[in-house]
């Protein structure tokens, strides 16, 4: 009878397929179920803290309660489960699925249905759910001082991990520093998760415990920033667009790095809110200390005078003399006042751009590029921080043709120069320190390697600048003679930075004049003139003063 | 003479038992870890045995000739019963799910194969008057059928009955041409039929073409169960040394795949003797319909080997990935009451078949 044959056939395609999976290839589907039942239970190891110089605690891991479900556990009772935990919670069901969704591994890895919730929600949803739910508890990062540290630290995310080895299905987000030194430092900060090497049952209990690898936690970051510096120089931008750095001048040691405006890094870390700080067009992202290049302005005419007194085309005494404005070649340029007849003290002290231009047209273009890379200006300072961004310099090439509004322009901080104001401060602090390029730092090393590098200016030109310096604030018709008052024999330069729009102002100072420790770099955007850079530096050195936060023997 | 024939009935009663003994000893173990399911389950099954050796005595001794009779109210009621579920059905889904966790809601697509079986069996019967129009008012009867069980959804249920439509056709001495040009028509159809299926139902149908499209979400089941098959080898792990099936990987193993734990339990042997033991049954239902002068008893008796023979090569196949999980329990094995019965009711018909015609 055929439809007998027809049956027969069947089975025989069946015991064909038998043959074949448990025959043939049985020891390699035996292998295959040996590696079925051992499963990884991850342990997240904690990411390294944050002090500030004096043991501040700035940044930690805190516990963040997640709940988890086993998908194959709840999969009859889900749809109730997932209503019941929201109805209890006062939670949108629909964040429960698309958690679901999203962190769906497989039926049997936990899931986190809800992140992150306050911890005496999730022991009283565990009491009443019991078995079908799972308390996941995560470290996530806290930020104490979320604003004021975001340039300098970054953010933490959790990103999907490359950890493809892990061959039991199970795949766990790794935490990865954003920006800052969250993620210059990351490997040093990480430390290496652990786990449990299990065997499960039915439920996910564990049921045979196989290994362990302990968790190495990430190592502690000590900052050279001080904390309350820090709180301090923030808060006086009061959300200006700018900068402030005040550092040690001999060593590079960092006290205190602003950039204006600010975000908070504690959003980033649970995605929550971001677009505010994403969309933002003053963008607060930027660290503008080091991501942002800005014309110098002013604060470049002391590179220029050094250039100058190097390449011996003056001596101190050499006088220019300003009548408030100057002819060359049938164009006038104008000074901002009338200053008459100055040496290089009076040059600097004034700002004035007619001993300036004077300046640059005796060097010419080829000489003030050279001392402005001399100077360091176009490299990177080193900062252990990453996207730092390159300074421009006018390229000097035998085939260019310079025309004279370039140099006139160049002489005085214009044109086709831009740097990043950490650079800039680099630069000009040789004058603080007698002539060493410093390699800035943020974070204290057991073995602390200071970088110099000495550029090989003479020290009489080093002293000369020092004392025109000086003369910027302590004389009364210097450009910053605001911060005498202050009574910190404070030496500095002013700037104001034309721009498309309103001028950037600048202010550049180190003190005490005698044997200089600190540097400071002020810059706000669109300010308008150096006024209001100079009246920031002055608000922060009073309070600092005033705080007992700097010695100044 | 006599003597021969109860041993040859015994034989059956015999190969049952077996088969219930092979389905409490792999429910044990599937469930063995599974704590909420233990306690439950296993009593919840020795009952539905219980009920279901009753409804086969009792259905060895109606008459089959009454179903002739009553084939076409039958139909009737169980369309409406199919129809009442599919309005039932939505309006309490929550609750639907929970219930059916303990088996004991009835399954009317159950009872739809045994009355598609009698349909077939007094239409064509009916031997050489039956034209083309007849066959295919009777495959409208069946499609309404099929499309009230789809739409429950149980995809695998309805196709077993439409396959029961052909099979049954095909070997119940009819023109076999009528059927291939309804199967030919029937294929031009399928692109369209594909298109009108749920998402998940597309998706293990795409994945049974390639299981690691999908890998940790419908293919997971898929790959597991062939791990497991695969692992048993030639002498199987033994009794509770199923690995996949302690440790919980692979998911509906006390229903449909069932198989996977014996074979992964017992081996190749194990899945050889449980075939063999199908074998029987199928062969000795088959030597009875040969004897047999009722030709309505005959293709009664076809269809239920039908009905036998489709049940265990889907399931079968699907645990091993020759055929796209369709959700059809392993027959006399799989836990589920509607299931067990249906099919024991179908063999008490038989032994009824057997004993009248002897």
């Amino acid at each position: 009878m055929p439809l007998k044959k027809l049956y027969l056939t069947g089975f025989f395609i069946i015991i064909a397929f038998l043959i074949y999976y448990q025959i043939l290839k049985g020891d390699y589907f035996y292998t295959r179920s040996q590696n079925n039942y051992i499963k990884i239970i991850p342990t997240s190891a904690l990411r390294g803290k944050f002090f500030d110089r004096n043991s501040n605690l700035c940044a930690y891991d805190e516990v963040a309660y997640n709940i988890a479900v086993i998908p194959h556990q709840i999969k009859w009772k889900k749809d109730i489960l997932f209503k019941e935990i929201a109805k209890s919670l006062n939670y949108n069901e629909e964040i429960i699925y698309k958690n679901y969704k999203k962190n769906f591994q497989n039926y049997f890895t936990p899931v986190n249905i809800l992140i992150d919730i306050n911890k005496m929600e999730a022991l009283k949803l565990k009491e009443l759910l019991g078995e079908n739910i799972i308390i996941n508890t995560l470290p996530k990062r806290f930020y104490v001082y979320p604003y004021e540290f975001a340039h300098i630290l970054g953010y933490v995310k959790e990103t999907p991990s490359l950890y493809l080895d892990l061959k039991y299905g199970y795949s766990p987000n790794e935490r990865i520093g954003i920006s800052g030194i969250e993620e210059s430092y990351n490997d040093y900060l990480s430390g290496t998760d652990g786990g449990d090497l299990i065997e499960v049952n039915a439920k996910g209990d564990i049921v045979g415990f196989i290994g362990r690898l302990k968790p190495k936690n990430g190592k502690d970051i000590y900052l050279t920033i001080d904390k309350d510096m820090q709180i301090l120089a923030y808060k006086l931008f009061n959300n200006r667009k700018g900068t402030l750095i005040f550092m040690d001048s001999n060593t590079g040691e960092i006290l205190a790095l602003v950039s204006s405006p600010s975000f908070n890094p504690n959003n980033f870390v649970t995605g929550k809110n971001v677009e505010e700080f994403l969309n933002n067009k003053d963008k607060p992202l930027i660290n503008r200390a080091i991501q942002a290049t800005y014309p110098l302005g002013s604060t470049f005419k002391p590179i220029v005078a050094t250039a100058a007194l190097e390449k011996k085309k003056i001596n101190p005494n050499t006088t220019f003399f300003c009548k408030g404005k100057i002819k060359i070649a049938d164009r006038e340029f104008k000074c901002l006042g009338i200053h008459g007849k100055e040496n290089i003290y009076e040059g600097i002290m004034h700002s004035c751009n007619i001993y300036f231009y004077n300046l640059g047209m005796i060097l010419g273009m080829e000489s003030i590029v050279e001392y402005a890379k001399k100077f360091l200006l176009d490299s990177l300072s080193g900062i252990d921080l990453p996207y730092e961004k390159k300074g421009v310099l006018p390229i000097i090439s035998e085939q260019k043709k310079w025309f004279l509004g370039d140099i006139i322009n160049l002489s005085i901080g214009q044109g086709t120069i831009e740097v990043n104001p950490l650079k800039l401060t680099i630069a000009l602090n040789i004058f603080a320190n007698g002539g060493f390029i410093v390699k800035p730092y943020l974070v204290k090393k057991e073995k602390q390697n200071i970088k110099k590098e000495n550029i090989g200016i003479s020290k009489d030109t080093l002293e000369t600048i020092k004392k025109a310096l000086i003369l910027v604030v302590e004389d009364k018709e210097g450009t910053a003679n605001l911060l005498k008052t202050l009574d910190l024999k404070i030496a500095g330069k002013t700037g104001t930075a034309q721009t498309k729009t309103k001028a950037h102002g600048w202010f550049f100072g180190f003190f005490p004049y005698d044997k200089p420790k600190y540097t400071i770099c002020v810059l706000l955007e669109n300010i308008g003139s150096s006024h209001e850079a100079v009246k920031l530096t002055y608000d922060f050195l009073f309070e600092l003063k005033n705080k007992k936060l700097i010695n100044n023997d | 003479m006599t003597k021969l024939k109860k041993d040859k009935n015994i034989i059956i009663i015999i190969s049952l038992v077996i088969l219930n003994v092979f389905s409490l000893i792999s429910l044990y173990s599937s469930i063995y870890y599974d704590f909420e399911l233990q306690n439950s389950i296993f009593y919840k099954q020795i009952l539905w045995f219980i009920i279901s050796w009753i409804l086969l005595i009792v259905f060895s001794f109606i008459n089959y000739r009454l179903y002739y009779n009553l084939t076409i109210p039958l139909y009737i009621f169980t369309v409406l019963l199919l129809s009442l579920v599919d309005m039932f059905g939505k309006t309490a889904m929550g609750s639907q799910r929970w219930l059916s966790i303990g088996g004991f809601n009835l399954q009317p697509s159950e009872l739809s194969k045994i009355t598609t079986i009698f349909i077939l069996a007094r239409f064509f019967s009916q031997g050489k008057q039956i034209n083309f129009k007849k066959i295919l008012s009777v495959l409208v009867l069946i499609l309404i059928n099929a499309f009230l069980i789809y739409k429950q959804p149980d995809l695998g249920s309805s196709l077993l009955i439409i396959f029961l439509f052909f099979f049954v056709g095909f070997f119940s001495g009819i023109k076999k041409i009528y059927f291939i040009i309804l199967i030919i028509f029937g294929l031009t159809l399928l692109p369209f039929g594909f298109k009108n299926l749920k998402e998940y139902q597309k998706k293990r149908l795409l994945v049974f073409l390639n299981p690691n499209i999908d890998p940790l979400g419908a293919g997971y089941t898929i790959i597991q169960s062939k791990i497991a098959i695969g692992s048993g080898k030639i002498f199987g792990k033994g009794f509770l040394g199923g690995t996949q099936n302690q440790f919980n990987f692979l998911p509906e193993r006390h229903t449909d795949f069932i198989f996977t734990v014996i074979a992964e339990e017992w081996g190749f042997l194990g899945s050889i003797f449980l075939i063999f033991i199908y074998y029987i049954i199928l062969k000795k239902i088959l030597d009875t319909s040969e004897q047999l002068k009722d030709l309505y008893a005959k293709i009664l008796c076809i269809g239920i080997t039908a009905n036998i023979f489709l049940d265990i090569f889907i399931n079968i196949g699907m645990t091993m990935g020759i055929l796209p999980v369709v959700g059809i329990p392993l027959l006399f094995i799989s836990y589920g009451g509607s299931h067990l019965a249906s099919s024991f009711i179908l063999m008490g018909i038989f032994l009824n078949i057997y004993k009248q015609n002897n």
